[in-house]
């Protein structure tokens, strides 16, 4: 009699319905109030995504006051990188002691944003900055370097509109 | 005039149900399954060989991407395999905080393990529930180490940076309202009847299969053997932690649904015990620049949330690569009991068995 009527009155999906029920009417009756937000996502695109102050990106060199280039070439990045997409040239520059780096190559394909380079650097040369939204339309875009006027390794990368063999 | 006759079918490797790229081949009769073979290396990217050509400090990145869903676990069972083989001793603030983050892991793998395996069996609403809460832990997982799946967390020695400020405060807020999400969670599925129908007495694995296989983690507890590695060899701060290990017998997918639940709960006991008794001092021991191991060979096992995750590491004198590394990966020696579990019973029911056995295929075929 106890199992017909557990059958016949399902308590057990009428407490999983109030549970929907409760979480339903939380969003229902505060989705216009400004002063109550329950929303658990963010409309992304439209709102800019906050990311945490460690959050790890995109390799970015730095450069001093001066606008030189920090960097000395000691290509520690280079080593320690696991999936090797960091290429330094050395080289020479008129008035400046240390060596210079003719080229900075980083392949942003294979990178994985491991921050191990800007661990090993001892000359706070490098950083990864905050930018996540890093896809471009060709492959040649993931090839970073010193020259170049939007993907170079000073700016940040272009987003959305972006390709480089357009302009 | 009706023949019998056993029908050969696939499950996967693209099946949204298997978790990855696991492919089954199955033979039926009927509905039954007479025959089961998972068919594994779909994901296999060589792990152990790539770690071998490259340093000790290297190879932690390689680890975040075995086991994705834990990536914290794994980068501890690394760092800790490297500091037996190096004798380095991590200091005592960083032991609590790799535990604290450890159970945080453990909770997002088990969420992510509940939100799925409820979504296979045909509970949606936990699914989204389930990944509010591992948001939480993945934001966590954000400001500390700064990704939020490819963690790299540790480093050979300790840590590399202190906690951040507010990690604390995002800590315990968690902590607050978690055991109120769980409760929801247990009133949507412990009591429901399509829930029970679908996981009561469904993919058995008694306890003699489970050590004769070498199952370890959830499923073992739930055929009640109570054999947890945080108790049995502690590593890390364990030793000094208080928690239960929960365990049940009847050996079925429900009782696996509740030593995971009842493990969701220590979790948060830990977690709480460490945000407590969380002691002050450095993070990082003092190692040299060059790592060169002096011990030849060393295992060492963790309690990862899938099972007992071991890495074993050879290191030869004189080099600053691992001579030979190995991975014993829970997931990948849990799978060997998906026959016995999913052969005698019906097909439906082996979308149960391998979301029981919470596998990723990442570690499986590493």
């Amino acid at each position: 009699m106890n199992k017909f009527l557990r059958t016949l009155i399902p308590s057990d999906i009428a407490k999983g319905l109030a549970i929907t029920g409760k979480h339903f009417c939380k969003v229902f009756f505060t989705a216009n109030r400004r002063k109550v937000p329950f929303h658990i996502v963010s409309e992304y695109p439209e709102v800019v995504a906050k990311v945490q102050p460690r959050y790890r990106g995109r390799l970015t060199l730095l450069k001093d006051e001066q606008g030189e280039i920090k960097c000395v070439c000691c290509l520690a990045c280079e080593k320690i990188c696991p999936t090797q997409v960091i290429t330094i040239e050395k080289g020479k520059k008129e008035g400046r002691k240390m060596p210079y780096p003719v080229r900075y190559d980083f392949e942003m394909e294979r990178c994985i944003f491991c921050e191990f380079c800007v661990e090993s650097c001892g000359f706070d040369s490098i950083i990864l900055n905050h930018q996540f939204e890093l896809a471009t339309y060709n492959r040649e875009d993931f090839s970073l370097g010193m020259e170049g006027l939007s993907q170079n390794m000073f700016e940040p990368s272009p987003v959305g509109k972006f390709s480089v063999a357009d302009d | 005039m009706f023949k019998n006759e056993e029908m050969e079918i696939n499950l996967g490797p693209q099946h949204p149900s298997t978790h990855g790229v696991l492919r089954v081949k199955l033979r039926l009769d009927g509905e039954t399954i007479t025959h089961c073979k998972p068919v594994i290396g779909y994901l296999h990217r060589g792990v152990e060989k790539i770690c071998e050509n490259q340093t000790f400090f290297q190879g932690q990145v390689w680890t975040d991407r075995m086991d994705y869903c834990s990536a914290v676990a794994n980068n501890l069972g690394w760092a800790e395999a490297n500091e037996k083989l190096f004798g380095i001793t991590v200091p005592r603030r960083a032991q609590y905080i790799r535990t604290l983050l450890n159970e945080f892991n453990r909770l997002a793998s088990h969420l992510i393990w509940l939100a799925t395996h409820a979504l296979d069996i045909g509970a949606m609403t936990v699914f989204l529930y389930a990944f509010r809460e591992r948001e939480d832990i993945l934001d966590m997982n954000e400001a500390f180490c700064g990704s939020r799946l490819t963690t790299t967390a540790f480093r050979i020695g300790g840590l590399r940076e202190d906690m951040p400020p507010g990690f604390e405060k995002m800590a315990r807020k968690f902590l607050a309202k978690f055991p109120t999400c769980l409760e929801e969670y247990e009133n949507l599925l412990s009591e429901n009847r399509i829930w029970k129908k679908r996981t009561v007495g469904v993919a058995m694995l008694s306890a003699e299969d489970a050590i004769a296989l070498g199952v370890t983690g959830p499923v073992l507890r739930a055929a009640g053997v109570p054999y947890d590695i945080r108790k049995a060899f502690p590593y890390a701060a364990y030793a000094e932690m208080d928690f239960e290990v929960p365990t049940e017998t009847a050996a079925d997918t429900y009782a696996r649904y509740l030593v995971r639940m009842a493990e969701m709960r220590q979790s948060a006991r830990i977690i709480q015990q460490c945000l407590d008794g969380m002691p002050e001092g450095p993070v990082m021991a003092k190692i040299p620049k060059i790592l060169k191991p002096e011990v030849n060979e060393v295992y060492h096992a963790t309690e990862a949330p899938k099972g007992e995750l071991g890495y074993y590491l050879v290191g030869e004198k004189g080099s600053t690569n691992p001579y030979r590394f190995h991975v014993r990966a829970p997931g990948f020696i849990n799978l060997q009991s998906l026959p016995k579990m999913a052969e005698g019973g019906l097909i439906a029911d082996i979308v149960a068995a391998i979301g029981t056995l919470d596998i990723v295929l990442g570690e499986i075929d590493r």
